[in-house]
């Protein structure tokens, strides 16, 4: 942890991320839903802007066995390392105080994995997601994380243009396929927006309601969903 | 960073346990610490989560968006709803604390996510907080004592089934009404007499001084009256003195209908129940009549027997009791509204037997028609007469005077008796008593065939109420003639079932049926929901456009749309939940019917949302969704433009 902490862009790959492309070398799809471990994560980013704008906090649930374990959460402030207190993205009701009380990203990024373990990530629109964290994860790690993801984006769209098809045989290609929205449509218990933590779990309520209703409930295995909708999005090797 | 951060309960889950009984009182590091060990599970609508003897619980469900039902399933598949239950609510809490498998069947009704508390965290709750022991043993000795007692009543409606009667089904030992009560033969008559006052009973047992097991007679009320005050008997005599000696037994497996034999050949009035040689009680002729008072079977039957049409007045107004008590055994809706139509039709049969006698036989054949929802026999306390009178085509002119003279007494004194029943006349003056209303047969077909041709609004709302006619006494080949002549006609007419269908579809379901109830603005009925016209009504005019476009001939909404389903016309899936659907909102209309009568009000439809109950509302807005789904078929069958 101290060297990755002390050179960034080395060479020499963190620990952590060793253990965690051991975890993924013989990954097998063919597994029951029920049997992996999902990890639903959101971050929260100083900006867009894929060069300039960090994570500064990580929130993520964990699920087992398709049901949310409440007693397994995450949630992390990061401490930026180019903090402008002035900035107008802080909508995320976190103060720049708190950034600057928090881990940086060389505490929290191992310890981020080591909560993900062998588990899959799911996320809404999770490649935003997924292109930050291997930003810091090839920083301050040396390389990028080999958790396969999923989005529940693309899986909201798969759900809603089978339905669709079942009723109309077309289907309404402007529909918006927003967190907030979709909860709403969805009827899903509502939580705070802007929190990664909150975030992370009306994600993960999401994602049990779609996975749940896909195919009327008839999807069993993880090679089952991938081919219900061709949700993956990147597969652990970027 | 501290290792905490891994194991924060989300606020969310603290803020709903803590708005929640009894978890409410728990203080807030128990709380947290409960939440820390939940686990959310997601249901879709339809889901079993337990079944019945089967089912093993290793969490209870806490409901935290969502709602299930509870429902028991019979050897013969029949279902029986128990309770629904909603957002807060929880599932599986007596099982769990009786360490047995589930004892109900449960089911999501819409799309649920639980909060899933571990068996052993709930029980452990249970054996330290005391609040939570309280409060789930107070739930359960009333839903304890609700359940045995459903079950119990369920079991006997299968025992006895629609048409069998009490008397022959219920045994003596189960209307034993008071514990055995008695006196020594050497007590006096008004020590027996003041026994009998504190106990509230017109009977009391005497038996042997020194054996309180060895009946010897009885004294009733009547004894006392007559031997004693009226003899002006010393009441310091023994009672034994005034006793009847023998007593008449009956053994507690009897029937009633045995007891009500053995007093009628010996006259007696109370009887000595037996079981295993001891006597456990007493029944009476009262108690027996009042179980012959509330069995439909023999309401029907007195009616039958009735010899003097003015005999039928005060029979009829016994009905809402006979139908207050197939309510209050939880028969189905559709069951209670075919016996509410076949005790009313039983009344117009004697009635128009009794007339005919009367009036002497009909020059030419007639036919009375039922309209309406009498035709379609879906009536329920409120029953305007809507009828009709159909006679075959007169040979000649002559014959044609005769049989309109005929039928005018005929039908003018017939709907005078009705009046005299209880039945009010339509508003509409949709009877046979209007002339226009009181025809041969041909006149008939031409009525149906410019229906047909001239849609015109006045024209549908003819259509809603002649479409559903039912031949209900005379000679019943006059209406299928009728049947099937409309039959002919409207399959040809393309373009009136479009207007019917279009009338159907005009109609708006509640959606927002919690948040925001389309209800009546202002006026009587304000704020209240029209379950005739909002809910029933479209249930009825699909299954009308439908059954005249297919040429199905039943009248009765779930009998057409059985046929539809059964033909292929709607899938068996949508049939299944019409009928759930349409069988609630007449249930709840009856209910609501029943309680307003009960009160003394005239009986109307209109429901005031607020007062229902979160399972009735539920069910409703389910309900809704299926005339939605109705309207939905009825778009593809008859599209605009």
């Amino acid at each position: 942890m101290l060297l990755a902490g002390l050179c960034p862009g080395l060479r020499t790959r963190h620990p952590a991320l060793l253990k965690n492309r051991v975890l993924f070398k013989d990954f097998n799809q063919s597994r029951l839903l029920t049997d992996y471990t999902f990890v639903v994560c959101d971050t929260e980013l100083t900006g867009l802007n894929r060069r300039r704008d960090e994570i500064i906090s990580i929130g993520a649930v964990r699920i087992v066995n398709l049901q949310i374990e409440l007693s397994q959460s995450f949630h992390c402030y990061i401490k930026p390392k180019n903090i402008d207190p002035n900035a107008a993205t802080f909508v995320h009701r976190i103060t720049p105080e708190q950034l600057l009380d928090a881990p940086p990203l060389e505490e929290v990024l191992p310890a981020f994995l080591d909560f993900c373990g062998d588990a899959l990530l799911v996320g809404h629109f999770i490649s935003i997601d997924m292109y930050f964290l291997n930003k810091a994860a090839r920083r301050v790690l040396g390389g990028m994380m080999s958790n396969p993801s999923i989005d529940t984006m693309r899986l909201a769209k798969g759900y809603k243009e089978a339905q669709c098809i079942d009723h109309f045989g077309g289907c309404d290609q402007s529909a918006s396929y927003n967190l907030d929205l979709l909860s709403e449509e969805f009827n899903l218990p509502r939580f705070k927006p802007h929190d990664a933590l909150e975030d992370a779990l009306q994600t993960a309520y999401l994602f049990l309601f779609l996975v749940k209703k896909l195919k009327h409930g008839g999807i069993k295995t993880l090679k089952e969903l991938y081919l219900a909708g061709r949700i993956f999005g990147l597969m652990g090797r970027g | 960073m501290s290792a905490d951060q891994h194991f924060i309960a989300p606020e969310v889950v603290i803020e709903f346990l803590s708005a929640m009984m009894p978890f409410d009182e728990l203080d807030d590091a128990t709380l947290h610490e409960v939440a820390r060990h939940i686990r959310v599970d997601f249901f879709p609508k339809g889901t079993r989560l337990l079944t019945a003897g089967e089912t093993e619980l290793t969490h209870l469900f806490l409901i935290q968006k969502g709602g299930v039902k509870s429902f028991i399933t019979d050897d013969e598949g029949e279902i029986t709803l128990k309770d629904f239950r909603g957002e807060g609510a929880y599932v599986g809490a007596l099982p769990i604390i009786r360490g047995t498998r589930a004892n109900l069947d449960v089911e999501t009704v819409e799309d649920t996510f639980c909060f899933l508390l571990p068996r052993e965290g709930f029980l452990e709750l249970i054996q330290e907080q005391p609040g939570f022991a309280q409060y789930y043993l107070k739930s359960f000795s009333e839903k304890i004592v609700n359940t045995a007692y459903t079950e119990l009543r369920h079991h006997k409606m299968i025992r006895r089934g629609d048409e069998e009667l009490y008397l022959f089904t219920i045994e003596v030992g189960d209307i034993i009404k008071q514990e055995l009560r008695k006196i020594a033969s050497s007590a006096t008559i008004q020590e027996a007499a003041r026994a009998m006052t504190r106990y509230r009973i017109g009977s009391l047992f005497i038996h042997e001084e020194n054996d309180p097991d060895a009946i010897i007679g009885i004294i009733t009320d009547r004894d006392l009256r007559a031997q004693v005050v009226a003899a002006g008997l010393d009441y310091k005599e023994p009672v034994s003195r005034i006793m009847t000696g023998l007593v008449a037994k009956i053994l507690s497996r009897a029937t009633c209908f045995d007891a009500l034999l053995k007093m009628m050949t010996t006259g007696v009035h109370h009887l000595a129940v037996e079981r295993k040689g001891h006597i456990v009680g007493v029944v009476t002729s009262h108690d027996i009549m009042l179980l012959q008072g509330t069995s439909p079977f023999s309401l029907f039957k007195e009616i039958g027997k009735q010899s003097r049409i003015e005999g039928l007045y005060p029979l009829s107004q016994k009905i809402p009791d006979i139908i207050r008590n197939l309510i209050k055994e939880g028969a189905k809706a559709g069951n209670i509204a075919r016996m509410i139509s076949l005790l009313n039709d039983q009344i117009l049969e004697r009635l128009l037997t009794l007339l005919e006698e009367e009036l002497g036989p009909p020059p030419v054949d007639y036919c009375w028609l039922l309209l309406g929802s009498e035709g379609r026999r879906e009536q329920t306390f409120k029953t305007d007469q809507d009828n009709a009178i159909i006679y075959a085509d007169p040979a000649n002119e002559q014959q044609e005077q005769i049989a309109r003279e005929y039928f005018t007494i005929f039908a003018r004194k017939a709907i005078d008796h009705l009046v005299n029943c209880g039945y009010p006349l339509c508003p509409g003056e949709i009877m046979a008593t209007n002339p226009k209303w009181c025809q041969p047969v041909s006149v008939w077909k031409k009525y149906f065939a410019s229906w047909i041709a001239a849609p015109a609004p006045q024209e549908l709302l003819h259509a809603t109420i002649f479409f559903d006619f039912r031949a209900e006494f005379g000679k019943v080949a006059l209406a299928d003639d009728l049947r099937k002549y409309l039959g002919e006609l409207s399959g040809r007419q393309e373009i009136y079932l479009l207007h019917m269908a279009r009338e159907c579809m005009a109609s708006r379901a509640p959606l927002s049926f919690f948040k925001n109830f389309i209800v009546a603005k202002n006026g009587e009925h304000r704020n209240k929901l029209d379950i005739k016209t909002q809910g029933l009504t479209p249930f009825v005019n699909f299954a009308r456009v439908l059954a005249l476009k297919y040429g199905v001939r039943e009248t009765n909404t779930l009998s057409r749309l059985q046929v539809l389903s059964e033909e292929g016309h709607i899938s068996e899936e949508l049939w299944a939940s019409a009928r759930e659907a349409y069988e609630m909102q007449m249930q709840l209309r009856l209910i609501h019917q029943l309680a307003q009568i009960e009160e003394g009000v005239l009986p109307d439809n209109h429901i005031a949302p607020d007062q229902l109950s979160d399972l009735e509302k539920r069910m409703l807005k389910e309900s809704f969704e299926v005339i939605e789904r109705l309207q939905g078929v009825l778009k593809i069958l008859f599209p605009v433009g």
